[in-house]
C-alpha cells in the first residue's frame, strides 16, 4: 500500500479539521455545534485509518482498532453534548450559544 | 496473565469503580442521603489512596503493596498500554488527595442541596480517569483516560441542571473540551503516521527513524494545543475563567485543584522523551529530522508558553473584583509555574512541578472549598462582601490567610517551598532557563499584591452591615445551623487537613519532598 500519495491524505483530513474548526467558531446553533465538532473528530479518525493501511502489517492493525475505539468515543461525547443540550434548552427554551452571555461581566 | 497480577496494578481504579457503581446502585433503590453516598465515595478513595501509598513503599503500611517491586519503574517489554512508574504512583496520590479534599467536604452540602448520587459518583468515575492517566504509556490509552476524566467533569459542572449560571459554564467547557480533544486526536494520529506506533516509549525508542519531520512536528504542535487547554495554558484559558465562576463552587475545587493537573501530567509523559533526548544530546539526539531539532523547539516553546500563562494570569487576577474569578485566574497563573519544570526537563526541576501540583491541591482546592462554605452563609461574590470576616470568623479568615499566603509563597508554607526547589533547579539548568526562574520571582512578587488586597479585606476592613449573624445557611426555608462553626464536619475536616499539610510540609518538608525527587528521578532515568 505505501504507493499511496502520502500528501493528498493528509490533505484531505487536514481539510476535513479546518472545515470542522470553522464550524465550532462560527456555529451559534448547538446541534449544529456538535455536528461540526464530529466532522472535526472524523478528521484524526480518518488519519488513523489511513496510516494504518499505509503502515500494512500487523503495526498497521494497531491503527484500524485505534479508529473503532474512537468511533465510539466519539459517540459518547456527542451524547454528553446532547444531554447538555436537552437541559440548556429546558432551561432557558433556545440552544443558540450566543445568548448564554451571564458569565462574562 | 491471571486476575491477580491484573488487578495488582490497577486495585486502586478498581475500587474506585466500584464506588462509582456502588453510589449509582445505591441510587436505583433510592438511597440519596449526602452522608449515606458520601461516605461510600470517601470510603473508596481512601482504601485507593492507602493501597497506591503502599506501593510507593511508605515504611508502616508497605506489607499491603499490591505491585511487585520489579513490576515498578521498569521499562515495559513489548508495547503495553500501561507502566507504573513511581512519578504516576505520587500522581495517583496527589489526584486521590485533590477527589477526597472535595468528597469530604461536599459530606457536609446544605440538605436542601439534591443531585447527591450524580455528584458524588461523577466525582469517584473522573479520578478513576485521572488515575488511569497516572499509568498511561501509550498515547491513546492517555487521551481517552483524559477524556474519561473531561466527560465526567462536564457533568459535574451541570449537575445543577437548574442553574443557568452552571449550565452556560457547561457548555462552555463542553464546546472547549470536545475542540482540544478533536485537535489532541489529529496530532496523535500524525505522530501514528510517523513512527508507526502509539507507545511512547517505543515513540522514544524509535525515533529517530520517522522519514516525515513535518509530520512529527505538526503532531507535537496539535498535542500541545490540545493539552494546553485541558491544562488552562494562556492563550488557551479564556474558558477556565468562566467555568470555574460559573461551576458550583466544590465542583470548581475540584476541576482547580484536581483534573487541571491531568492535562498537566500529560505533558510530562508525552513531551518529556523529546526534551530529555535534547538535553543528552545537544544537537537533538534521535529527534533530529533534518535542519529541524526537536527537542529545543519544544523547549522554547513549552518556556514561552510558561512564561506567557504565568504572566498573563497573575496581571488578570490583578484586575478582578471577584473572589472566585480572581482564584481562577491565580490557578492559570500557577499552571505556568508547573510548565516550567516540563521545559527544563531535569529531575529537580520536574520534582519541583510535581510539589508544586501537591501544593495546589491543598492550596487552591481547599481556597476554593472554604470559598464554598463562606458562600452558602450568603456572603456576596465579591471580594469586598468579605470585609470584616477577620473579626466575625477568625479561624476561618486565618485558615483562607494561610492558603493565600502559601499560594504567594511565603517562606514556612508549602508554597515557598515547592518554588524554592523549582526556581533553583531552574537556575541549575543554567542557559536562558535562568530567565524562567527570574520570570518566575518577579511573578511571584506581582502576586503578592492581590493576595494582600483580600488579606486587607478581611482584616483591616469594617464589618459589611447584614442582618443575619455568619454561619447560617442562607435561602433556607427555615434556618439551618451546620455543625463546626457554620462549615458541617467533613467541609472544616477537609479544611483543617490542608491547613495542617500547608504548615507541617513547609516547616518540614523533607518526608514527602524525598519521595517525591526519588520518583523524579527515576522517571528522568526511564521515563517515555
Amino acid at each position: 500500500m505505501s504507493g499511496l500519495p502520502i500528501v493528498g491524505f493528509v490533505g484531505l483530513s487536514a481539510a476535513l479539521l479546518a472545515v470542522g474548526i470553522f464550524g465550532i467558531l462560527t456555529r451559534r446553533n448547538f446541534i449544529l455545534l456538535l455536528i461540526a465538532i464530529e466532522i472535526a473528530m472524523n478528521a484524526g479518525i480518518l488519519n488513523f485509518v489511513y496510516f494504518a493501511a499505509y503502515t500494512g502489517g500487523t503495526a498497521g492493525l494497531t491503527g484500524q482498532a485505534i479508529a473503532v475505539v474512537l468511533v465510539g468515543f466519539a459517540a459518547t461525547e456527542v451524547a454528553v453534548g446532547l444531554a447538555i443540550v436537552l437541559a440548556l434548552n429546558r432551561l432557558r427554551g433556545s440552544i443558540n450559544v450566543a445568548e448564554a452571555t451571564e458569565l462574562r461581566r | 496473565m491471571d486476575v491477580a497480577s491484573f488487578a495488582g496494578p490497577f486495585l486502586p481504579e478498581i475500587l474506585l469503580l466500584a464506588g462509582t457503581l456502588l453510589v449509582f446502585l445505591l441510587d436505583v433503590v433510592r438511597v440519596r442521603r449526602n452522608e449515606v453516598v458520601g461516605a461510600v465515595t470517601v470510603l473508596g478513595m481512601a482504601l485507593a489512596l492507602l493501597f497506591v501509598l503502599a506501593d510507593l513503599g511508605f515504611a508502616p503500611i508497605a506489607g499491603l503493596a499490591t505491585i511487585s517491586s520489579g513490576g515498578i519503574d521498569t521499562v515495559p517489554s513489548g508495547t503495553p498500554l500501561y507502566a507504573v512508574t513511581s512519578l504516576g504512583l505520587v500522581f495517583q496520590a496527589i489526584f486521590l488527595l485533590a477527589g477526597l479534599l472535595v468528597a469530604l467536604a461536599s459530606l457536609s452540602r446544605p440538605s436542601r442541596e439534591r443531585g447527591a448520587p450524580i455528584f458524588f459518583g461523577l466525582l469517584s468515575l473522573a479520578t478513576l480517569g485521572m488515575l488511569l492517566v497516572a499509568i498511561a504509556s501509550d498515547l491513546i490509552f492517555l487521551l481517552l483516560s483524559i477524556e474519561i476524566t473531561s466527560i465526567a467533569t462536564y457533568l459535574l459542572v451541570a449537575y445543577t441542571r437548574r442553574d443557568a449560571r452552571s449550565m452556560e459554564a457547561a457548555m462552555k467547557m463542553y464546546i472547549i473540551g470536545a475542540l482540544s480533544t478533536t485537535l489532541s486526536f489529529f496530532g496523535a494520529s500524525l505522530l501514528y503516521g510517523a513512527y508507526g506506533t502509539t507507545n511512547l516509549y517505543a515513540i522514544r525508542a524509535v525515533a529517530g527513524t520517522g522519514g516525515y519531520p513535518v509530520l512529527v512536528l505538526l503532531g507535537y504542535g496539535f498535542l500541545i494545543v490540545g493539552l494546553a487547554f485541558k491544562a488552562t495554558l494562556v492563550p488557551f484559558h479564556a474558558w477556565a475563567v468562566d467555568v470555574y465562576d460559573g461551576a458550583p463552587t466544590d465542583v470548581t475545587a475540584f476541576l482547580a485543584g484536581g483534573s487541571k493537573k491531568v492535562g498537566l501530567f500529560a505533558f510530562f509523559l508525552v513531551f518529556l522523551g523529546p526534551v530529555l533526548l535534547a538535553r543528552t544530546a545537544p544537537s537533538g539526539g534521535p529527534f533530529t529530522n533534518g535542519a529541524v531539532a526537536l527537542g529545543p523547539v519544544l523547549q522554547v516553546t513549552l518556556s514561552v508558553l510558561a512564561v506567557v500563562t504565568m504572566t498573563v494570569g497573575n496581571v488578570l487576577a490583578l484586575l478582578q473584583k471577584e473572589m472566585k474569578r480572581m482564584l481562577a485566574y491565580s490557578s492559570i497563573s500557577q499552571a505556568g509555574y508547573m510548565l516550567i519544570g516540563v521545559a527544563i526537563g531535569t529531575a529537580p526541576a520536574l520534582a519541583g512541578a510535581t510539589l508544586q501540583m501537591f501544593a495546589h491541591v491543598f492550596m487552591k482546592g481547599a481556597a476554593f472549598l472554604l470559598v464554598a462554605g463562606v458562600a452558602a452563609w450568603g456572603v456576596g461574590p465579591l471580594i469586598e462582601d468579605w470585609r470584616g470576616l477577620g473579626t466575625r470568623r477568625p479561624l476561618t479568615a486565618v485558615a483562607f490567610a494561610l492558603m493565600l499566603l502559601s499560594l504567594a509563597g511565603v517562606p514556612l508554607t508549602i508554597g515557598f517551598v515547592s518554588k524554592f526547589v523549582l526556581f533553583s533547579a531552574a537556575v541549575q539548568a543554567q542557559g536562558y532557563f535562568v530567565w524562567l526562574a527570574v520570570a518566575g520571582l518577579l511573578n511571584s512578587a506581582l502576586s503578592v499584591f492581590y493576595y494582600a488586597r483580600v488579606l486587607k479585606v478581611i482584616f483591616f476592613e469594617a464589618p459589611a452591615p447584614r442582618s443575619e449573624p455568619l454561619g447560617v445557611v442562607a435561602g433556607a426555608s427555615e434556618p439551618e445551623v451546620l455543625p463546626a462553626g457554620g462549615f458541617g464536619y467533613g467541609r472544616a475536616t477537609a479544611i483543617a487537613l490542608a491547613v495542617i499539610v500547608i504548615v507541617a510540609v513547609g516547616v518540614y518538608p523533607q518526608p514527602v519532598l524525598g519521595a517525591i525527587q526519588a520518583a523524579a528521578q527515576q522517571f528522568v532515568s526511564l521515563g517515555p
